[in-house]
Parts: C-alpha cells; structure tokens; sequence
C-alpha cells in the first residue's frame, strides 16, 4: 500500500482528498499546516506527498525547498488555487514533480499521484508492448497483432502516452499537457474526438476495444483479457 | 471662505514672500543711499572745517577776530568754536573748554561739546570737530553739528517708510486678491469633486475657458474621471453577467441533486444526477476560470515569460487539435502559411495557441455544417498577420466591438454553449503582446485578424508551403 502524506489546511478538503485516496488504496496522513507538515515529510517514509501551496505557519514551497535541501527525494504534487503558468513554474523549480490547480476532480489527483507513482517506471526502452500492440519508438510505427496501423504523429504520441500508463486512468488535461504540451484546457470534448479517432484505427472490426473510457474521468489502456 | 484658508493659498504666500523679498531689498538700497549720502555730507563738513582752521591758523594775530567772525556768520547756530591759550584759558569761542576727547591733530573727528551751543540749550551734543595747535601755542577748536547728517537718516528713513508702506500694503491686497480668486477656483472644484464623491459619477468638473492652469488641470481629471466610469460600468456589467452565468449553472446542479434526492432511488440514477450537478458545478468553474485568467494576462504578469515563438507552428498544431472537430461537423479547415511561416514573435507559447485555439473554436462552432474555415499565416508591412476566417454567419458590424467585451455574446450565439469569454481573452491576449486584433467581413462569414507587429518574418525561397497535415492528407 503506497503511504502519502496529505499537507492541506482546509479540514473538509483534506478529509475528502484522504477518504478518496484511502478507498483506492493508499495509506493517507493528513497534516494541517507547513510545519507540521515538514514534521511528519522527515520523520515518516513516504510514497509520494500531496501539499497544498499556501498553508499557515510555513507555505506550501518553502516546506518543498526546505525538503528538497534535505536531499529529500519524494515524489511531490502541489495543489493551488493558484493555476498560472508562471505559478506552476515557481512550484515545480521549488521542488515539485507535478501542479494541480484547485478546483480539481478527485481522479484527476488521484490519476497524477499514480503517475508520479510510476515516473521512475518510464524506460528508454524503444519497444513498447501491450497485449498485441507493439510500439516501435525509433521509426514511429505501431502494429497491433499483423495489423500496421497508420497514425498520425500526434496519435502515435498519444497511444505512446496511454501505453506506458498502462492501466492507469490518465485525464484529458494530463493528456493535453503531456502529448500537445500546451498549458490550457480546450474545450474537453476536443481531447474525447481525438481518442475517438484514434480508436477507430486501434480496433479493426472484431478485435477487443483496448481504450477504455472512464466515464467522466478519463480514459485507460488495458491489454485484452 | 474662512480667512485662514486665503492666507495658506499659494498666491497669497507667493505675494507675501514677493513683499518680504522687495522690502528686504528696498532696505539695503535704502541702506547704501544713506552711507553714500552721509559720506557726503560728513566730507563736505571735514572740508569746511580744514579750511576754516587753514584760515584762522595762517594768521594767527588774528585769530581771535577770526574765530568771532565765523561764529557770527553762523545764522543757523551749528557752529562750534574756541581759541584756548597755553595757560588754559578760552580766549573767544561759544564753547567754555576744549571738548575733551578732541585730538589737536588737524584731522576731523567726533568729539563732545560740554556746553551749550549758541543757542544755550544742548549739552554734551555730539559734534563733527577739529581740533589744532596754532604756531603760537594756542590751541584752536572748530566743530559742526551733526544734525544735517541726522537730517539725512530721517528723510531716507521716511522716505523708505512711505515707500515700503504702500508696497506691503498692496501686496498684501494683491496677494489676498490672488489667494481668493485661486481659492475661489479649488473651492469650486472641490464642490464638483465632492458631488462625483457622493455618487453622481457622471458629473464633471467645470472649465472656465481661460486654459489656465485650473482648467488644465480639470480637463486631466475629467478624462480621468471617463475612464474611471467606462471602467466602473465594465465592472458592474461584468459582476451582473458573472452573477448571471454562475446563477443558471448553479441553480440547475441544486435544483438536480434537490430533485434526485427526493425522487432517485437505484445507484445509478444517483450516479447519473451527481454526474450532471458536477457538470454544472464544471460549468461554474469555468466561468470562474476564464475571468481571473483575463483578469491576469490584463495585468501583463505574464510578460517575463516571453519567448521567441514560431506562429506557424501554432497555427498548424491549433488546426490539428481542432482538425476531428471539424471532421465530425464536415468542415473543412485549411492552413495556409506563405512564406511568413517562418514568422516569429516574442510572446508566450501557450498564450497564443489558446488565443489562435479560441479562434478557430468559434469559427467551428458557427460554421454551418460543410462550411470552411481558413487558417492563414501571411507577411504584411512587415508583421506576421493571422487570419482565421470562415464562411459562418459573420458578426454583424454593430456588434463587432461589442464581442471583445467581456460577457458579450452577440444575440444570434446565446443560445450555444460557452461563456462569452472566448473573444475577450483573445483580446486581452493581443493587448498583451502589442497585437492588434480586429474582426472583418469575410463576405460571407466572419474574418478576424490577428496583427503581430514586432514579429520577425523570415523570408521562404520556396513557395506556397503547406503543413506537414496538409500533406498528410489530415486537413
């Protein structure tokens, strides 16, 4: 079980963040400010900390800096209410390994900590596989099973994304970030099109959909049964 | 107008420090005439007394004569005299001895008579005097009063007293004639700015036409004071449009999780209400979302991260992330970029490709089914233009800078989704960068330009290029 310690002053949020992480399966403690929070990141051993930006007593940033003097390498992800570009800058150069800005959906955290989870799993292997799919990364070429499938270079990037997170749900707005590397969100349904299509040249006609869309969440890569 | 008002007027205190000035001077100009003039006076004396004394001592059997006979030709008793003898005793002369402190040394001094004048009435007067040892051993004492001389401080002195007086007098008036008109002025102004205080912001403050300083000044203020009510109007048309696009989303999710608490009853109607309340909810955070990111690129916060940017790039990576969209509403969307899609400028990277993204949403989103949309990168006197330009409905000319506005949906587009926002962020964009956006008929259609000056266009031997999409047969 993954242990994550929850730093967020707003009682009701960090209840709802924790009981939500607790029941997909992570071992969550909670600390109500920065320095309580510091307390708990160096006297525990953690899987990954969740901080909020501002805390009272010491803000969310210099808990991170402080830590990451410390050599502390634990993954971090930092929710703000504050979303701008130059904010998630100062966030990630003050040590942290991914930004979310409030409001956020459950699963979109819980996504984004399963992915910071898996970060060091990202190989440079130049073959990927899933199941029958097959992933040549050095000529950009996919096969699914004897099938060559022809796609796009953005698509290619996209199933690319989806395969190294095999199993896990990635959001729109992780996909959007990390294949189109753009920080807005488009209108959500754009993201739910470009998926479609690239379904539709995924799957032939009786093969087993491999995408599967989560509903109102995101979507996740499973190799067929 | 209270009296200590006018005397902290500028004008007043000008004046009067004019007054202090001009009397300070006056006095060292009165100051100067006065030694001058009593320099002259005093040498005219030592003159007459050397003479006299050159006179009586040339003849000395005579001096007795003398002496009397210049005494008597005294017709203003100012004259001094005296002839003393060896022994001490005063031979002729108006005066009963020497005065004490007199030098015989020929040279004129000031020294102190001890007896009266010819008149008989001063005592110890202090006298212009001569004192001076004759070949025969007797001394000789000559002496002038100095009343010419006291004569001359007085009349200057008057004469400054008559001069000043009418000076700091009318300055003084001056001054508070200037203080009162300035006074009059600010008092009139406050008034104004009073009233717009308490409310009336459409009040203005009033001109008196003389282009002076005042009006100067009040002209400033009331542009400033337009900007400030086309500001305010803004505000308080932005709050109700907030109020009303956060309302509808807001009431529909409580009137939904109202209603599927009363009525739904199997999981899954549960899972679908909460699904459709937190789609209302998304709706209210967009709004939310959009105004405080115009609200920051409107504060240019984001300027430090500019950096060179390649435009074409954006357009053709805008028209492949909306290229499905348009697929599924059967409309064609073109890139063409000219030889400016070697155009770059300095800007932020996400910034412009949500502004050109927004662009081409809106084009998709009023494009009728089967229409186009053109997305083009050209050179123009110099600059980068963008164009995105469809064959949609267009927007009518009397809307066209309306929709820049915040909130603003053009009648005909209410009914779709969005929030208005999309056009204001564009432009708030363009602000930042120094873009000029503007928005055009395409005949038919709408064609919304997007002026990059500053942008650096490199010119392409090659001609017409087209995007690796279009090649790829994707647009």
């Amino acid at each position: 079980m993954p242990k994550l310690l929850l730093i967020e002053d707003d009682d009701i949020t960090a209840a709802e963040i924790a009981s939500d992480l607790r029941w997909r399966g992570f071992g969550v403690e909670i600390a109500a400010d920065g320095i309580e929070g510091l307390k708990q990141a160096r006297e525990g051993s953690w899987d990954v900390i969740v901080i909020d930006r501002m805390l009272p007593g010491c803000d969310g940033l210099t808990v991170l800096k402080t830590l990451r003097g410390e050599s502390n390498k634990v993954p971090a992800l930092i929710l703000s209410a504050m979303g701008h570009v130059d904010e998630r800058v100062r966030g990630l150069r003050a040590g942290g390994d991914d930004y979310l800005s409030k409001p956020f959906s459950l699963v979109e955290l819980a996504a984004r900590v399963e992915a910071l989870l898996r970060r060091p799993a990202a190989s440079r292997e130049t073959l990927l596989r899933v199941g029958p799919l097959e992933l040549d990364l050095i000529t950009s070429t996919a096969t699914r099973g004897r099938r060559s499938l022809d796609l796009l270079q953005r698509e290619f990037k996209l199933l690319e994304y989806l395969v190294r997170r095999e199993g896990q749900v990635v959001t729109p707005a992780m996909l959007f970030e990390e294949v189109w590397n753009y920080n807005f969100m488009p209108r959500t349904n754009l993201i739910h099109v470009h998926m479609g299509r690239l379904r539709r040249k995924l799957d032939g006609p009786d093969e087993t959909p491999l995408i599967e869309t989560v509903r109102g969440i995101g979507y996740t890569l499973h190799a067929p049964a | 107008m209270p009296r200590l008002d006018l005397f902290r007027t500028t004008a007043f205190r000008w004046a009067m420090t004019l007054a202090a000035a001009f009397t300070g001077l006056s006095i060292i100009l009165f100051a100067f005439v006065y030694w001058q003039t009593a320099h002259y006076e005093r040498a005219q004396l030592d003159d007459m007394l050397r003479h006299e004394a050159k006179v009586i001592a040339e003849d000395p059997a005579n001096a007795v004569q003398a002496l009397k006979t210049w005494l008597r030709e005294d017709i203003h008793s100012v004259r001094y005299g005296i002839l003393v003898a060896h022994d001490g005793v005063a031979q002729a002369g108006n005066m009963p001895a020497l005065p004490k402190d007199l030098w015989p040394d020929g040279k004129p001094q000031y020294a102190s008579t001890e007896a009266q004048d010819a008149d008989g009435d001063e005592r110890g007067e202090k006298i212009r005097a001569l004192g001076l040892k004759l070949l025969d051993g007797r001394t000789l004492g000559l002496g002038n009063d100095t009343d010419a001389l006291e004569h001359v401080s007085v009349v200057i002195i008057r004469a400054l007293g008559l001069g000043l007086g009418p000076m700091v007098v009318l300055s003084l008036l001056g001054g508070a004639l200037l203080g009162r008109r300035a006074l009059g002025r600010v008092t009139v102004l406050s008034k104004a700015i009073a009233e717009i205080r308490e409310g009336r912001l459409s009040g203005r403050l009033p001109l008196t036409g003389r282009r002076d300083e005042f009006d100067r000044l009040a002209t400033d203020i009331n542009a400033m004071m337009d900007e400030i009510e086309r500001l305010l109007d803004e505000v308080r048309s932005v709050g109700d449009s907030i109020a009303h696009d956060l309302r509808t989303p807001l009431t529909r999710a409580r009137t939904r999780l109202e209603r599927s608490r009363n009525v739904v009853t199997t999981p899954a109607e549960f899972a679908a209400a909460i699904d459709e309340a937190m789609g209302w909810l998304d709706q209210t955070f967009a709004v939310i979302t959009a105004v405080l990111r115009i609200g920051e690129i409107e504060h240019g916060r984001r300027r430090a991260a500019f950096q060179s940017v390649d435009l074409g790039q954006i357009l053709v990576e805008a028209a492949e992330l909306y290229d499905p969209v348009a697929e599924d509403r059967e409309i064609t969307v073109r890139v063409g970029v000219d030889q400016a899609s070697a155009a770059t400028a300095m800007g932020d990277r996400d910034l412009l490709f949500e502004a050109v993204a927004n662009l081409l949403d809106n084009a998709i989103k009023f494009t009728p089914r089967g229409g186009h949309v053109m997305l083009s990168l050209v050179e123009r006197d110099g600059s980068a233009v963008v164009t995105v330009a469809d064959d949609g409905p267009g927007i009518a000319e009397a809307d066209r800078k309306r929709v820049l506005e915040r909130f603003y949906r053009a009648e005909r587009s209410r009914q779709r989704e969005g929030v208005g926002l999309g056009l204001s962020l564009v432009a708030a964009i363009a602000t930042l960068h120094g873009f000029r956006l503007t928005i055009g008929d395409n005949h038919p259609g709408c064609r919304v330009e997007l002026v990059c000056p500053g942008s650096t266009v490199a010119l392409r031997k090659v001609g017409p290029i087209k995007s690796d999409l279009v090649n790829q047969g994707a647009i």
